[in-house]
């Protein structure tokens, strides 16, 4: 995959929790210019190891002179986001892939409800700025856990002023999901990015109150996590591979050398499927790409989130 | 037509069947599809709002039975007009969560899906059934009129006049199918022209 060059020209606390990147191309040309949605994978060295984290492009679709992300601080992951927050500063170069959109606006909506929970909130960033270009209606719901966890609230009372409900946990503040989706005109689209629970909810508030289902929308990048090690064997490349506990299978792939697909690292656009071609114990599928059929047939792996309990696992790679 | 053709632009109807989830029905039918609508009713009386636009067609009118079976909201209208301006003053009030379902020919129940699209009620929010007469509107991609209910595999195009092949390739957009004239190369040499779509 090709890897634009950048450096990093700002780095702003925004939150306890979150830092705010603004990244320049090293050779000084303007970035490629990208939809509303939109996000990009950083890679970074951590320690002689390649890590790869999608993040959602939050700045003006139409600002090429830079490009902006923010990053949530997990202590329990990896250490691609610790790594962002302790080790980059202004000046440190990295490599990030061309922009890809898995989370665009449907151009046929009336109405746009977006429900934003916590980090969630970065993919309308750049969202909010088509909205408002295009005149487009729309309202956005941004629930947080306390006031000083509702990062770019602020900035966000000045993009959209009246179109901006905020909830704060802390305060009691809750956002009634069943209340907003069931009275709204003909034509309206749904978008939900935040934590499990609150994407779940909205899919499923929706569907029962009878929303078609191309009128719901949710974007949800999941992290690889940690788990057993285990092996497997490339079929095509005939080598084996160690799966070590915290790297996924797409990483331990990629750290072997082989060329693997992959747009979003993240379980959900389906660009990194391979198949498998023999096992000898579970899958643990992790996506939420691969259809619950397709999971139990075992058919086909996504490397970048899913793991295995095997002792013999053969990838068609 | 060739055996194992299939164009993916053709649309694919089913019958007619309650969303279980949808938390209003909105029915539109036409003549013949008065009967979709009398299957839906067979099948069972649904708790949420309903409201049926039905206008009878030909010889096809279920008027009587339907004002029988439809427990409220049986709108029965004269002409595909009238339903149209029905429709359109109905839609105004209703809300995310309404079901669309379509019954009658493909001429009728494009128009309405045209309507139902003003609102923003797309393609896959709409449930449609082909009952009566399998007359295609066509769509000329030379002077770009439609010509309404056509039954046979060349068609003369109500605008232009020119003689058109009727194709299977289905535009949503314009919900009509394309026509294309047949008689470019060799004017006025034209195959045999039959019924094809009764
Ligand atoms: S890269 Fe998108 S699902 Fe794996």
């Amino acid at each position: 995959m090709s890897m634009i060059d950048i450096k990093v020209a700002a780095v702003e606390q925004v939150t306890p929790l979150v830092k705010h990147f603004t990244f320049v191309k090293r050779d000084g040309s303007p970035f490629p210019a990208f939809s509303g949605g939109s996000h990009v994978v950083v890679s970074m060295n951590v320690g002689g190891r390649v890590h790869r984290n999608p993040y959602s492009l939050m700045g003006s679709p139409a600002d090429t002179d830079a490009y902006h992300i923010s990053v949530r601080k997990q202590e329990q992951s990896r250490g691609g986001s610790v790594f962002m927050h302790e080790n980059v500063e202004v000046g440190t170069s990295l490599q990030i892939t061309y922009p890809v959109n898995l989370f665009s606006l449907a151009k046929k909506a009336h109405k746009h409800i977006l429900i934003a929970g916590g980090i969630g909130i970065t993919p309308f960033m750049s969202q909010l700025i088509d909205l408002n270009r295009l005149n487009a209606n729309f309202e956005l719901h941004y629930a947080f856990r306390s006031p000083e966890h509702g990062a770019f609230a602020d900035k966000l009372k000045a993009i959209c002023s009246d179109k901006l409900h905020c909830y704060a946990d802390s305060k009691g503040e809750r956002l009634d999901l069943l209340a907003l989706l069931s009275k709204q005109p003909l034509g309206t689209h749904v978008y939900v990015c935040g934590p499990n629970p609150m994407v779940v909810a909205v899919i499923e508030t929706a569907r029962n109150l009878g929303w078609p289902e191309n009128h719901i929308h949710s974007e949800q990048f999941l992290s690889p996590g940690i788990g057993e090690p285990f092996k497997i064997q490339l079929a095509k490349s005939n080598i084996e591979v160690h799966v070590p506990a915290e790297m996924s299978m797409l990483e331990a792939i990629e750290a072997a050398g082989v060329e693997a697909d992959y747009l979003c690292r993240g379980g959900v656009c389906g660009r990194c499927e391979v198949n498998v071609l023999e096992s000898d114990g579970a899958l643990l599928h992790h996506d939420h790409f691969l259809t619950d059929a397709e999971k139990a047939a075992g058919k086909k792996i996504m490397p970048c989130v899913s793991r295995a309990r095997c002792d013999r696992l053969v990838l068609d790679l | 037509m060739e055996r194992g053709y299939w164009i993916r632009s053709k649309p694919v109807y089913t019958s007619l069947l309650w969303h279980e989830k949808a938390t209003s029905h909105l029915v539109v039918a036409q003549g013949q599809g008065g009967m979709a609508v009398l299957k839906l009713f067979q099948l069972m009386h649904p708790k949420q709002a309903i409201t049926v636009l039905y206008t009878p067609y030909a010889e096809a009118d279920y008027s009587k039975t339907l004002v029988k079976v439809v427990p409220e909201g049986l709108h029965i209208l004269e002409a595909e007009q009238e339903v149209l301006a029905k429709l359109e003053s109905v839609l105004q009030g209703m809300c995310m969560g309404m079901r669309l379902y379509i019954a009658g020919s493909e001429d009728f129940m494009w128009s309405v899906a045209k309507v139902a699209n003003k609102f923003g009620i797309e393609d896959a929010g709409m449930m449609k059934e082909l009952t009566g007469t399998l007359a295609r509107p066509i769509y000329c991609v030379h002077c770009k009129a439609t010509t309404h209910g056509v039954t046979t595999n060349i068609g003369e195009c109500s605008g232009c006049g020119r003689m058109l092949f009727v194709r299977d390739h289905f535009s949503r957009q314009l919900g009509a199918y394309m026509g294309l004239m047949i008689d470019a190369e060799s004017p006025g040499e034209l195959p045999e022209i039959e019924e094809i779509y009764p």
